[in-house]
């Protein structure tokens, strides 16, 4: 069980002498992951979904709030105390060439970490053997063809799988996907998925999925949570077919809304719904992050930030005066015209 | 056992890669011939020659021929052994000069790189001081003061002073490469600094650190060379500097057309070894990129 | 008004083979590729890496990079002529002037030194516009209807612009100088759910309001689902299927097709539904000599796809198909 009590991020860069600008990632994000289960962000590019990503990995220093792994406070360890927790959350990132060492070998690339983890363990060298092979066979590849070979040899959906392969090797208890597929080929993408849905029951590794494509998310964690991430901020929070299904705070409408239909196929949602204008990180509202850009808000949004609750009895928790569920996802057109 | 034979076979199709890539262009097979016949001379050539080369006052500035290829100097001595014998003196101290260079340039740039922080800066100023140096002036004030003459010496003095742009480089290929995906998925794993540094980063800012270190080498070369040339360090063995020397200043090469070929040898071997090199630096990168080594 | 209501040129390619030559031969990216945009319609060409696909909009442009080059085929542009035989100056007059192209929203096309309008009056001038006034009027016009604030977006640098504004900004440039061809690459790659929903409805807009001929270059079957009328799918340097999109969608007839808008994991209905394509799509190297290019990973494979090429079959739907397992009529 991994927990994120108000984990805040704001990031400085340095312009010119005088210019310091900061930007603020993540505003107090409460999550947790549950053994085996599966937790899908989603969100725009500068929601804090990556940022959010990399902290849990260990590759972005805590800031503010708690992270608690294994009823743990990490967030109270010194830095170098913390390792051996953060090596339990594992992250695949989105682009699988850059991910591998262009200059190794996969063979070398599982062995390393596998040796350390054998010295670490306790483990004979024969069990390295052993579970390089095993390792390749459980995320579909077959060994005898991959480990002599070089990254660029691979197919991206091949080094994709390589790379879940060294994200196990050390056993983790989470695997972090920051939009895993985005980057491979549509028709290699659901096998990827899968096997991510796959590791889930084989091993009850855990996944908390990252993504833009909402699609995605549903397909490895339809059975899980799903938050909604607006500007650094939790806007929706429930189980997902729950939230994809109506969901209730506007901006979840919106980023519903704009998913491409597949017409033929589909028809879009009755309630599909538009922004009134693009974003402008500039801006900082004093209420709702939204507000400037809601169809719906009133002059109580701007006073102050709605807290995340189920405000007007709704079955999840969301961040808004006026909740109300809309059907904005494409549904399937009946056959028949 | 697997391992072993695996590892071969890594190092074996590493080989096989280099010789793939120096074939792919005659110029880089020539580049290689080019190089390896100046090491051959600076090894061979002394068990080819005595060490007071045979010299014939009756016949000095000879016509070439078949007995002097390259004629005689001023006493009559064959430029093509003193070319030939002067091989091992400038090799030496390029060679020398270099590893220094690679090692104190790799180590800087790696760590600064990698590590970033106050140390970082602290050693990037010291590169940049070194930088500054204006080398070549700086040599000729210190054969002043201290000699020179001796190899290791004067591989200390160019090695010492010519770090900085091989650590800028490769600091700089290490800044680019840490934030890549596999460096930070090798801290994820808890994989050690040293594994990070030395399996993860190396290989891949090997072709800049080898690019950088032969053209350091050339740099060298031209150094040593000069410092013979200006007659600053004593004229005590021999080496390509020692002859242009002689050349221009006791035989009047310059206007005296006899003299020419003593004067155009130790150019023409110069010229050849820069050009060996830069034509081996042309299939570097693809030696040290299995993506290029193979297609 | 500087627009002119010109009739959208329809664009006619035939028989086109775009090959590359590299260490093991030449080897066609393109094969054979019989296409047809009809005058004032969109069209989505959908495909994988390798597919061929982005050579097939270059060479729409005639601007196919050695070591490619065009070894058979034409692509008649009307009122132009077959672009693949186009060059020097003439080419240059006609990209820009008649056909717009615009660059992958992931890429930076514009000049990060210097202003979008210092970049429209370089445009301008490289084409010898006499009214320069009224090319840059023309451009605050498109800007406007694009929603953009024109005078702010003139005065910007490509940092200054989010990424949803360099892509309008991509679509002003090509389309300035009133070309009716409109080629987008890849026009919403790295671009937010929100931000591809609106540049995908200004390309509806514009395409309608300017009277064009447009083709959108994707790997995004979605993207094509929104804005096309046909939909032109490829596999391995061969459009494999042509149609109508919505019957294509409701109805795929080649085996690719289908696999492809199967493993497309949707919103609503059974997750299960959603099945991975076996194997991997082929690159320039290991496309098959002879045969279905497919075969290696189709399910309806059989003896005849091994050695001869599935022609392109005009159904009675009007879609083509190139598949021997399809017949007329099957469907």
């Amino acid at each position: 069980m991994i927990e994120g009590r108000g984990i805040t991020k704001t990031f400085h860069t340095r312009g010119g002498m005088l210019a310091s600008k900061t930007v603020t990632a993540l505003r107090g994000v409460d999550f947790a992951i549950p053994r085996g289960g599966a937790v899908s962000f989603i969100g725009e590019s500068g929601c804090g979904k990556t940022t959010l990503g990399r902290i849990l990995a260990g590759l972005e220093p805590l800031e503010g709030g708690s992270l608690i792994i294994d009823n743990v406070d990490v967030s109270a360890l010194k830095p170098k105390a913390r390792e051996p927790y953060f090596r339990k959350i594992q992250l695949i990132h989105q682009d699988p060439y850059s991910a591998l060492n262009p200059t190794r070998t996969i063979e070398s690339t599982l062995r390393d970490p596998l040796r350390l983890r054998a010295a670490q363990t306790g483990r004979p060298e024969s069990w390295v053997n052993e579970q390089t092979e095993h390792l390749l066979s459980l995320v579909g590849l077959n060994p005898g063809y991959v480990l002599p070979r070089y990254p660029h040899q691979l197919s991206g959906g091949m080094r994709q799988r390589v790379v879940i392969a060294r994200a196990l090797t050390v056993e983790p208890e989470v695997l972090v996907a920051d939009e895993a597929v985005s980057m491979i080929d549509v028709s290699l993408r659901l096998g990827i998925l899968a096997l991510l849905r796959s590791l889930r029951e084989t091993l009850g590794v855990s996944v908390l999925f990252i993504t833009h494509d909402v699609a995605t998310a549903r397909y490895i964690g339809s059975d899980g949570e799903l938050y909604v991430l607006y500007r650094g901020s939790v806007v929706e929070r429930g189980a997902a077919e729950t939230v994809l299904a109506g969901p209730v705070h506007p901006y979840t409408q919106c980023l519903l809304s704009a998913i491409p239909v597949l017409h033929g196929l589909e028809k879009p949602g009755p309630d599909r719904l538009v922004p009134n204008e693009p974003l402008d990180e500039r801006k900082e509202p004093p209420g709702c992050l939204f507000e400037p850009r809601c169809p719906f808000a009133t002059a109580a949004c701007a006073q102050r930030p709605p807290q995340l609750g189920r405000l007007g009895d709704t079955i999840q928790d969301h961040a808004c005066l006026y909740p109300a569920t809309r059907h904005v996802v494409a549904v399937p057109a009946g056959h028949g015209h | 056992m697997t391992e072993r034979v695996a590892r071969v076979s890594v190092r074996k199709q590493f080989w096989r890669g280099v010789w793939r890539a120096l074939r792919r262009r005659p110029s880089r097979l020539i580049g290689l011939f080019i190089v390896l016949l100046f090491i051959f001379m600076a090894i061979a050539g002394s068990w080819f020659y005595p060490e007071r080369l045979p010299y014939d006052a009756e016949n000095i500035y000879a016509p070439i021929s078949w007995e002097h290829p390259l004629s005689t100097d001023f006493e009559g001595v064959d430029v093509l052994a003193l070319v030939i014998t002067g091989t091992q003196g400038v090799l030496l101290v390029a060679g020398a000069a270099g590893l220094l260079t690679m090692l104190i340039g790799t180590a800087v740039g790696l760590y600064s790189g990698y590590n970033r922080g106050i140390g970082d800066s602290i050693l990037m100023r010291i590169a940049d001081f070194v930088l500054t140096i204006p080398g070549f002036p700086l040599l000729i004030v210190l054969t002043t003061t201290i000699s020179l003459g001796s190899w290791w010496k004067m591989s200390l003095v160019l090695g010492l002073i010519g770090w900085g742009s091989l650590a800028r480089a490769v600091r700089s290929q290490t800044l680019s490469l840490r934030e890549r995906g596999f460096i930070e998925a090798a801290r994820g794993l808890g994989l050690p600094t040293r594994h990070i540094v030395t399996k993860e980063l190396l290989p891949n800012v090997a072709p800049f650190i080898a690019t950088n270190l032969l053209m350091a080498v050339t740099g060298y070369i031209y150094a040593q060379v000069g410092l013979y040339f200006l007659g600053v360090l004593p004229i005590d063995t021999s080496n390509w500097g020692v002859m242009l020397n002689a050349a221009v200043f006791q035989s009047g090469a310059l206007i005296s057309p006899d003299a020419l070929p003593y004067l155009l040898a130790p150019l023409g071997a110069i010229l050849l070894l820069t050009l060996g090199v830069v034509l081996i630096v042309d299939a570097l990168e693809e030696i040290f990129n299995p993506r290029l080594r193979e297609s | 008004m500087t627009i002119t209501m010109v009739k959208a040129p329809a664009v006619s390619i035939s028989g086109l083979t775009v090959a590359y030559k590299t260490d093991a031969g030449e080897l066609p990216a393109v094969s054979q590729v019989d296409l047809e945009l009809a005058a004032g319609t969109i069209t989505g060409l959908v495909g994988e890496s390798g597919s061929g696909k982005s050579t097939l909009a270059l060479s729409l442009l005639g601007a196919v990079q050695k070591p490619g080059r065009v070894t058979a085929g034409s692509v008649v542009v009307d009122g132009i002529g077959d672009m693949a035989k186009l060059a020097g100056e003439e080419l240059r007059t006609v990209r820009g002037a008649k056909i717009g192209y615009v660059f992958q929203a992931a890429q930076n096309s514009l000049n990060p030194l210097k202003t979008v309008g210092k970049q429209l009056l370089d445009l301008g001038k490289a084409h010898k516009v006499r009214d320069l006034k009224g090319l840059l009027r023309h451009a605050k016009d498109l800007l406007d209807r694009m929603g953009l604030n024109a005078d702010r977006v003139l005065d910007a640098y490509q940092h200054e612009l989010s990424g949803g504004m360099r892509q309008r900004v991509g679509i002003m440039f090509a389309l300035v100088l009133n070309a009716h061809v409109l080629v987008l690459d890849e026009p919403t790659t790295a671009l937010d759910m929100i931000t591809q929903a609106n540049i995908l409805q200004i390309v509806r807009d514009v395409h309608k309001e300017q009277g064009l001929t447009t083709l959108v270059v994707t790997h995004d079957v979605g993207v094509v689902a929104e804005v096309a009328h046909k939909i032109a799918v490829m596999y391995g340097g061969r459009i494999v299927e042509h149609g109508p999109v919505t019957q294509v969608l409701a109805e795929p007839r080649h085996p690719y097709t289908r696999g492809l808008i199967h493993a497309i994991p949707r919103l609503t209905g059974d997750i299960s539904a959603a099945k991975a394509l076996p194997g991997t799509p082929p690159t320039l190297g290991t496309i098959p000599k002879q045969g279905c290019v497919f075969r290696e990973r189709c399910a309806l494979r059989m003896e005849v796809c091994e050695t001869v090429e599935p022609p392109a079959q005009r159904m009675l739907d009007g879609r083509t198909v190139a598949c021997h397992a399809v017949k007329e009529g099957a469907a």
